[in-house]
């Protein structure tokens, strides 16, 4: 059998079907929400502000999820990747979970999958390792947001002013985003690979195991410190600007904008700076730890 | 009930009908995404390699099942019922999802966890749904068709989204910077500390617990000293 199996009538049937429940799901819950919205008494204007503003928020990131869709592809075919990274997934998951498999054999997330009992094995696989937070939601949900709910609310219901309700809330967010700020300050992200003689093949341990090496991916660095302050700069920027003169309707678009603009300077960095300092990050990139 | 002293009886009607709705959809995607494998099988006429699965899963499950626990509860809270329910089956919610949902109630000025909060989390979370679903959809049909997928690979546009996450998040960070500065300054020194002496290859994720934590205790402290305006 040859390599097209991969990506045939039938898997694009199975994605239309995946892409089909997506959008009919979220178009049932935006319809709910919108109707619960205007009882509540939140204005149109509100509303069409954060249907634009997410959809442009949101432009950056997909192109970011499509990449790594074309880079499964080379070994998975397109669809299986695009079906994945479509529901639940993300790349991290995805790429180890199919790497993981395909170690079972010593084959390489780099060289297309040609056996279609892999192909097989590696979705079920995808699938078991993912499909846990779906189980674990029906069950958690209502008492944690109950719970959550309830806290701040009735500490909220206690002050005025600036309540510790809205210290809380603001505190989690702020927690959230601080990690995602910390590691692009000060982290690395660190792939598990499997370690190969000079010819290229696996090496192999005692047992007969394929030995594994963790290796450095990514790091933070002058860069990616630089594209964060430019972010925080036109974020701060163009709310000034629409504070100052009084552009309540660009507001709603700051963030997508600041977003683009700070992504607009990484190009910018990454071909104009020199590479003694683009190349600069805080840990060495393929090194192993 | 002390629930029913803080939440109107069609405050709390709406958020069971949300849940009820949730889970009703969650069960249709654990038939429709256990269904996938299945339909994988019965196509190519083989059943996976019990011995590669014998192997695999105990290591991938105790990865990811693990990581899921983490992941619900620190993100629960955050998202709202539906923006939950929506998020969950959609995926990538830390640099997709969660973003765009804080980034939504951050701009209408409401705040999570109330009723106002949960339907503009999950309008917000809902639109990034489709519009993720159909750039991936448009793009696979594009690219594999019309144009080579490594442009996005291309030197010129690369860094751009090499670097998304930096714009992305830095942009939400300058969101609080400006209200809450101490605060955004404590929880983001406390991520930075706990990656250079603990573990710098630490998940968002896990890093994430750490970094609420903190920004709860220095929030509260700075609370009662009166350092929040």
């Amino acid at each position: 059998m040859t390599g097209d199996f991969k990506s045939d009538g039938i898997m694009f049937a199975i994605a239309a079907a995946v892409i089909v429940f997506v959008i009919v799901q979220s178009v049932f819950f935006i319809v709910k929400s919108w109707k619960r919205a205007k009882e509540l008494g939140i204005s149109e204007t509100t509303l069409k502000n954060t249907v634009t503003s997410s959809a442009l928020f949101t432009v950056a990131p997909a192109f970011s999820i499509l990449a790594t869709v074309f880079a499964l592809a080379n070994s998975l075919g397109i669809v299986l990747p695009w079906i994945r990274l479509s529901v639940i997934g993300n790349l991290a998951y995805e790429t180890t979970a199919a790497q993981t498999t395909l170690d079972f054999w010593g084959i390489s997330l780099s060289k297309a999958v040609t056996d279609p009992q892999q192909f097989a094995t590696i979705t079920v696989a995808m699938t078991v390792g993912a499909i846990a937070p779906l189980l674990m939601i029906p069950f958690v949900c209502k008492f944690l947001q109950k719970k959550v709910g309830n806290a701040v609310q009735k500490s909220s219901a206690k002050s005025t002013g600036l309540s510790l309700g809205d210290v809380i809330s603001a505190s989690a967010f702020i927690g959230i985003v601080s990690a995602f700020v910390a590691r692009e300050i000060n982290g690395m992200t660190v792939a598990s690979t499997n370690a190969v003689d000079e010819l290229g093949n696996n090496v192999l341990d005692a047992a007969g195991e394929i030995v594994k090496v963790k290796n450095i991916t990514g790091s933070a660095g002058v860069v990616s410190i630089l594209v964060l302050i430019c972010a925080m700069i036109f974020m701060t920027l163009i709310s000034f600007i629409c504070k100052k003169f009084k552009l309540t309707k660009l507001e709603p678009f700051a963030m997508p904008i600041a977003m683009f603009a700070a992504m607009a300077m990484a190009i910018l960095f990454m071909n104009v700076l020199p590479e003694a300092i683009t190349g600069m990050t805080w840990y060495e990139i393929g090194a192993e730890v | 009930m002390s629930d029913k002293k803080y939440m109107s009886p069609r405050e709390k009607d709406y958020f069971d009908r949300v849940h009820t709705w949730g889970i009703l959809w969650t069960i249709g995607a654990v038939l429709m995404f256990a269904s996938i494998p299945v339909l994988v099988c019965i196509k190519l006429g083989v059943l996976p390699q019990t011995d590669a699965l014998k192997i695999v899963l105990p290591k991938l499950m105790g990865l990811y099942w693990t990581t899921a626990v983490v992941e619900v509860i620190a993100y629960v809270p955050m998202l709202g019922a539906g923006g939950t329910y929506l998020s969950f089956v959609t995926g990538n919610i830390s640099n997709l999802k969660l973003p765009v949902g804080l980034n939504a109630m951050n701009t209408a000025k409401v705040k999570a966890n109330t009723e106002e909060g949960e339907v503009i989390s999950t309008i917000a979370i809902g639109v990034s749904a489709i519009v993720t679903t159909v750039i991936i959809a448009a793009g696979v049909i594009v690219f594999s068709i019309f144009v080579k997928p490594d442009v996005l690979q291309s030197p010129a546009i690369k860094p751009a989204f090499d670097f998304v996450l930096p714009a992305l998040f830095g942009a939400l960070a300058a969101s609080y910077f400006e209200k809450y500065w101490k605060l955004v300054i404590v929880a983001v020194l406390a991520g930075c500390l706990v990656l250079q002496f603990i573990d710098a290859s630490m998940g968002a994720g896990t890093l994430m617990f750490i970094t609420i934590v903190i920004a709860l205790i220095a929030g509260f402290v700075m609370h009662k000293l009166k350092w929040l305006k």
